[in-house]
């Protein structure tokens, strides 16, 4: 009975895990511009497969390439880095493309949802035309995490060493991140510009560089949990990383829209919540977010740990 | 290349397109139009194929009052949940009510999919048929789409649609001018509602089959795209937008694969290009001087 | 004696830590100019607020007649009969001139949404009436040759004076002007000064104005209130305020200086 409770708790804290990379990354955004950036779906898809292309896995048959791949195939750890900056690369031209032409015109942010959106609908697109519409395994899911066993035994729960992983490599890049924001200069550069870019900009901080910055992270953040959720479960179809972003941004505003802390407290709070959903309504998991979000948002607009905004009258 | 049945496709676009059209009138940006179109479907779905008291025949025909009066019930299921969900969410600003309107189309979807008497996966199919081919949901949805666009064209020289306006305006100044916004952004709010469920209930019969699928988190962002593209300051917009957004994946068919990355590249850079949208007023004017907002009728007369 | 129009007794209001507005009472009877001034930041706005709904109290009560009216929302005090302008002009930009004036008419006179959706004769009679109403109070400010220009176009003064008729367009008997004459030019400041006056004659108006410029306060007002870091510190006539030792401690005193800040 606690073996299972703590099965469930472990399963839910690693899901919760992923939530938080991808709210973080809206986070990072949405503090520099106080836009949403509804990419970031397409970009979790996209670190998912750049993983196993990676990892030397080969396209199928509905694919542009049937049949190639990397020669070679690298190590999870390094594939799964390299995928999260290649996200974060597509990140930046997805602030250059969609982002930048608006924000020079002064734009209504209204727009920018828009004009990510079609960023995004474009990304996963062009994804499947390149890896076609199929599921992609994992290559090597065991071998792929060198030497470890497949299951781990803990205080008498069997738990999957990947969810474990999963948990443990999410818990660090959010501790980094948060690290780095908080001590670093370019950290408190990144929250100068998100405070107040007009005085950052005088105390000469290159806020455009730092809007970069952000977009960078955020798609990395993205992508690392694509490839989390691609190893762990597997690549279901390019479309998948959409219903991430999705709960994401539920997980977004239950922390309070620009919290890194709540962030990371309303993806674990999340994942918790989904975990303990019984397995005979599995179904209406996925409803669980919204409905959560739902409650939070009629009772506390702010969110969990939002800031409270006073309209200057 | 454009046949009946992408016509009435289109038809329905633009229906779709008011939808958002009327909240965003009102300065409060919903996305809640799928969720509504879902509702409305689904009612006309059940109904007709499970309550033999609508008249399906054996063959899979059914009686056109039926459908008039499912477009009826499905706009009212739809007003009902507005305004029962509406008095909660119209309390958030911008992008919040955005983030609630998605998560009412991911609850409905959900809801939809795991019901026990919606098909699950599958949904529901074989919904009887009132007409012969596509041609015969020309009228109807023409009809509809006439009498939605009459009643945006009456608002604008109307106290409600002025006071829409004013809200979207500047909504504190709105308030303190007398306006009951809370009122006034949940008429829209049910409006827009009632006509996305009259939608669904039609749709249900032209597509044939209706499931979670037609009303998720992507229609959210296409008929959004409507809006946008087509320009949110007139009504025309919408329409526009929904007639030719429609028309566009099922014309770009011929290139394939890649007519939907076509497709989100017409959502990306369109409001790069056209920030106001295809229509908007000053265009209205340089053709032919019609003015979109009625309030001017009268002006001269009244004139001192 | 009857009832004061407008009455405040011990308003306060808290943000975080600092009391914004501090125990404030006074009443204001009707028909007369009543100014409010005060230092920046010493809670003359936010007073504004607490009185016209968009800002609850922390403590205190508002009464209208005599009845109490706090708590209400912005548009049920409207139709009490108050309205106001705000310190940062915040006009329906993207319509005309006009517009701006039909969009407060809304109730005068009252026409049903089905009426409007047929264009009854009932309707088509409301809206001439609307109109009538807009084109007189365009004319008394000397906006109707602006009548068809976007509010968002227009010239400062301009746009000043259409605020001031878009709250008289909703029929108020007390009217609450937040800094009428910021960004005016001195001709302007007097024109501004007449134009109250009139307005106060012909539509039997109270009106409450908060105002920086302390000459033309005085010259304007009945009576006035100063605020000082929230709390009322004097009331009366201008030449009693004008002599108030703590009024002219608070202006020159404290060195906050703000008293002829355009």
């Amino acid at each position: 009975m606690i073996e299972a409770l703590l099965q469930l708790l472990l399963n839910g804290a690693a899901s919760g895990g992923v939530y938080a990379l991808v709210a973080l990354g809206y986070t990072l955004v949405f503090s520099v511009l106080g836009v949403i950036n509804f990419a970031q779906g397409a970009l979790f898809s996209i670190g998912g497969y750049l993983t196993y292309l990676l990892m030397g896995g080969r396209i199928g048959v509905n694919g542009a390439l049937p049949g190639w791949g990397l020669p070679g195939g690298l190590p999870f750890a390094l594939a799964l880095l390299l995928a999260a900056a290649g996200s974060g690369l597509i990140s930046l031209l997805v602030e250059r493309v969609a982002f930048a032409p608006l924000r020079r015109r002064g734009a209504e942010p209204l727009l920018a949802l828009i004009t990510s959106l079609g960023a995004g609908v474009v990304l996963v697109n062009l994804l499947q035309l390149l890896m076609g519409a199929e599921g992609y395994a994992f290559p090597h899911g065991a071998d792929a995490l060198a030497g470890l066993p497949d299951v781990l035994v803990i205080g008498g729960a069997r738990i999957r060493t990947i969810q474990v992983l999963l948990l443990l490599i999410s818990a660090a890049a959010v501790l980094a991140l948060s690290l780095w924001l908080e001590r670093s200069k370019g950290g408190r550069a990144l929250r100068a510009v998100a405070e107040d870019a007009t005085t950052a900009q005088l105390l000469g901080i290159n806020s455009a560089a730092m809007v970069r910055l952000a977009f960078f992270l955020s798609g990395a953040l993205a992508g690392l949990g694509g490839g989390l959720i691609g190893v762990s479960v597997s690549l279901p179809g390019p479309y998948f990383g959409i219903g991430y972003g999705l709960k994401g941004l539920a997980v977004l505003v239950l922390g309070g829209l620009g919290s890194v802390p709540g962030a990371i407290a309303g993806g674990l709070l999340m994942g918790l919540a989904e975990a303990l959903v019984p397995s005979d309504a599995s179904g209406w998991r996925d409803a669980l977010a919204f409905a959560i979000l739902f409650v939070v948002l009629l009772l506390r607009p702010s969110g969990l740990l939002g800031r409270r905004t006073v309209e200057k009258v | 290349m454009i046949d009946n049945g992408l016509l009435v496709q289109m038809l329905l676009g633009a229906l779709l397109g008011l939808s958002v059209y009327l909240p965003l009138a009102a300065g409060q940006l919903s996305l809640a139009t799928p969720a509504f179109y879902a509702v409305g479907g689904t009612l006309a779905a059940l109904l007709s194929t499970r309550w033999s008291g609508l008249g399906a025949t054996a063959d899979g025909g059914f009686p056109v009052p039926s459908l008039l009066l499912e477009l009826v019930l499905g706009g009212l299921l739809a007003g009902l949940l507005a305004l029962l969900v509406g008095r909660l969410v119209l309390r958030l600003q911008g992008i919040y009510l955005a983030i609630a309107t998605i998560a009412l189309v991911e609850i409905v979807r959900v809801a939809i999919l795991n019901l026990p008497f919606t098909g699950g996966a599958v949904g529901i199919f074989a919904i009887p048929q009132p007409f012969h081919d596509a041609s015969g949901y020309l009228l109807p949805a023409l009809a509809l789409l006439a009498l939605a666009g009459w009643i945006c064209q009456r608002l604008e020289g109307m106290p409600l649609g002025r006071a829409m306006a004013a809200i979207r305006g500047d909504e504190l100044a709105a308030r303190c001018l007398g306006i009951d916004t809370t009122r006034v952004k949940l008429t829209a709010f049910v409006l827009s509602a009632v006509l996305a469920g009259s939608t669904g209930a039609l749709a249900a019969h032209f597509l044939n089959t209706w499931n979670a699928r037609q009303g998720s988190f992507d229609a959210s962002i296409t008929t959004l795209a409507f809006v946008v593209l087509g320009g949110s300051r007139t009504w025309l917009g919408p329409v526009m937008g929904g007639l030719l957004l429609t028309a566009l994946p099922e014309l770009l068919r011929p290139v394939g694969n890649v007519r939907l990355v076509l497709f989100g590249l017409v959502i990306l850079l369109g409001p790069v290009l056209a920030p106001q949208g295809l229509i908007t007023p000053a265009l209205l004017e340089r053709l032919g001087g019609w003015n979109p907002r009625g309030s001017a009728e009268g002006r001269q007369e009244a004139q001192p | 004696m009857s009832a004061p129009l407008l009455e405040v007794r011990d308003l306060s209001r808290r943000f975080g830590g600092l009391l914004a507005v501090d125990r404030v009472s006074f009443v204001v009877q009707p028909g007369e100019i009543f100014g409010l001034i005060g230092p920046n930041g010493a809670g003359k706005t936010t007073l504004f607020n607490l009185i016209s709904g968009v800002t609850p109290p922390s403590s205190g009560a508002v009464l209208w007649r005599g009845e109490p009216i706090t708590g209400q929302p912005p548009h049920r005090l409207n139709r009490l009969g108050l309205a106001r302008t705000f310190q940062n002009l915040r006009l329906f930009d993207g319509l005309s001139v006009l517009e701006n004036l039909l969009v407060t008419l809304q109730r005068q006179p009252r026409s049903s949404a089905l009426a409007g959706l047929l264009g009854t004769a009932q309707h088509r009679r409301a809206e001439r009436q609307r109109l009538d109403t807009a084109w007189q109070l365009l004319e008394e400010l000397g906006l109707s040759a602006l009548a068809e220009r976007q509010a968002g176009t227009l010239a400062y003064g301009d746009r000043r004076r259409l605020e001031m008729a878009r709250a008289l367009a909703t029929g108020p008997s007390l009217l609450l002007l937040d800094e009428p004459a910021a960004g005016l030019n001195p001709s302007e400041k007097d024109q501004l000064c007449q134009l109250i006056g009139d307005l106060r004659q012909r539509h039997q108006l109270t009106v409450m104005v908060i105002e920086h410029h302390v000459p033309l306060l005085m010259r304007l007002c009945d009576r006035m209130a100063v605020l000082d870091f929230g709390v009322r510190i004097a009331l009366g006539t201008p030449d009693t305020v004008r002599q108030d030792p703590k009024v002219i401690e608070a202006y020159l005193g404290s060195g906050s200086g703000g008293g002829n800040t355009p």
